[in-house]
């Protein structure tokens, strides 16, 4: 209960988060605190969408979708950091790992409060498509709203190093775009997360496709125009 | 000079000019000054001379848009700017524990869907029909209104035409997709599935169907049938004797043999 306060200060008090970020004040708790929270927000989202499977999609959905999250951070993070270096940041790795991580406990806690949709639709429309751009569309929404957060950390964060400002605001524009992409690819490569009903449980369905194609399938089939195989 | 000129025409406001001079004049005025604007902005080294009449102040158009930085309240700085402090904490709405709270909710709610609440097993999250949400692929086990389940291959149902040749080909129940019979109709009908049943000291197939055994009378007719020795299984000669005999396979064979 005590690291999930770390949510109010992020949502109702998020410059002087920043702030203590840019200053360095408690860090790792900081860090700890985000990372117990996601953990939990994302694992409890992970099985409402696992639950229109079976309880093994649930408890593996559970599993998978804080490791989609953590694995993107671990992936993109050292990027931004020596790209913001090259263009003269002074910020520290792990200043950059704190805000990416506010970045995911924002899109967490987002789509924490989504689950309760989520789960309308799940026991209401059997739609499996439909299911899946619904959470498609959560997800770009969270999503869209935790790296809001990070560019606006970023800006306060980076201040110390005024040099390269213009020039680390188009790295941080660029890498939103990478991290998007690894965090598509890294989904496609995890899933399933929902699960087709017709198909037997898998842990890791075999690799084939990509996510936008599969997106774009789905958004034909519900328009009527062609029949998923 | 010129300027004179101008000066002595504008200023004796000769009564018979035309209205065209009186336009011409203003015309020379304005050009006039707007060179003495460019001289000055071009040479800013030399010392301007002061226009001959009263310069208005360059006209700016309405639309053109301002830069944003003149838009802004000079001295006060941008988030992460030098000087800029951050706004005082608003107080505490304990946000902590209501997700808590919500997190709790949602965890028993989750739980909740899971748990099997029919006889064979579903829960409350897969109780809804699934018509709508088949993936149509090879392998997809269906049942209409009727007691048959179909397997889809190759865009056919090939009827399963007996429990032990479900379970020989590792279906399960909870893979049987219960469907509207309209939806069974979209597909061809493919040949059906059956279990092909052989005892070690017996030369004798059948074909296992509705619980009865079928003799299938030579190879000729089991190459016909699209039959394949995979589908073979031995089980023992008791357990095949015990199984009542159905009409054999071709109806005319003759009266099956016994394994």
């Amino acid at each position: 209960m005590k690291d999930l306060a770390i949510i109010e200060t992020i949502l109702r008090n998020r410059y002087h988060f920043f702030n203590e970020i840019r200053e360095g004040i408690g860090l790792p708790e900081k860090m700890r605190a985000m990372l117990v929270s996601s953990i939990a927000f994302l694992a409890l989202y992970g099985a409402v969408m696992g639950s229109t499977h079976s309880l093994w999609q649930a408890l593996s959905s559970a599993a998978k979708l804080p490791i989609l999250f953590l694995a993107t951070l671990i992936v993109c993070s050292p990027t931004l950091y020596f790209f913001n270096v090259l263009f003269g940041s002074k910020q520290s790795l792990t200043q950059n790992i704190a805000l990416i991580l506010t970045a995911i406990t924002v899109t967490a806690v987002l789509l924490l409060s989504f689950a309760p949709i989520t789960l309308f639709f799940l026991l209401t429309t059997s739609h499996y498509q439909f299911f899946k751009l619904l959470n498609v569309a959560i997800f770009a929404i969270a999503g869209g709203m935790g790296v809001l957060f990070l560019s606006q950390g970023m800006r306060v964060v980076a201040a110390s190093g005024q040099e390269g400002t213009s020039a680390r605001r188009w790295v941080l524009r660029l890498w939103i775009l990478v991290y998007g992409f690894v965090g598509s690819q890294m989904a496609w490569t995890l899933r399933p997360f929902i699960g087709a009903p017709s198909m037997q449980f898998e842990l890791f369905r075999q690799l084939g496709g990509n996510f936008y194609a599969n997106v774009l399938v789905s958004i034909a089939e519900i328009l009527g125009f062609v029949v998923v195989k | 000079m010129r300027k004179s000129g101008n000066q002595e025409i504008r200023k004796s406001g000769n009564p018979e000019a035309s209205a065209t001079e009186q336009i011409l004049d203003l015309l020379l005025e304005a050009l006039l000054e707007r060179q003495a604007i460019r001289q000055a902005q071009e040479e800013p080294g030399l010392d301007r001379v002061a226009p001959p009449f009263p310069v208005p102040p360059p006209a700016v158009e309405p639309s053109a848009p301002q830069p944003i930085a003149a838009a802004r309240p000079t001295g006060e700085p941008e988030p992460g700017e030098e000087g800029w402090v951050p706004p005082p904490p608003l107080s505490s709405l304990n946000l902590g524990r209501t997700l808590g709270r919500l997190l709790l909710a949602l965890a028993v709610l989750v739980v909740v869907i899971n748990v099997p609440i029919t006889r064979y097993g579903t829960s409350l999250a897969r109780l809804m029909p699934d018509t709508a949400s088949l993936v149509i692929r090879d392998g997809l086990v269906l049942k209409g209104s009727g007691t048959e389940i179909y397997v889809l291959e190759n865009d056919k149902l090939r009827w399963i035409s007996s429990l032990e040749a479900f379970e020989f080909f590792d279906y399960r129940w909870d893979q049987v997709h219960v469907v509207d019979d309209s939806f069974l109709e979209k597909f061809e009908k493919g040949g059906p599935i059956h279990v092909l049943l052989k005892c070690q000291g017996s030369p004798h197939i059948y074909a296992l169907e509705n619980g009865k055994k079928r003799w299938i009378k030579d190879i000729p007719t089991f190459e016909a049938e699209g039959y394949v020795w995979g589908d073979v299984k031995l089980v023992t000669c008791d357990y095949l004797r015990r199984l009542p005999d159905g009409p054999p396979i071709p109806e005319d064979a003759g009266p099956p043999p016994q394994p």
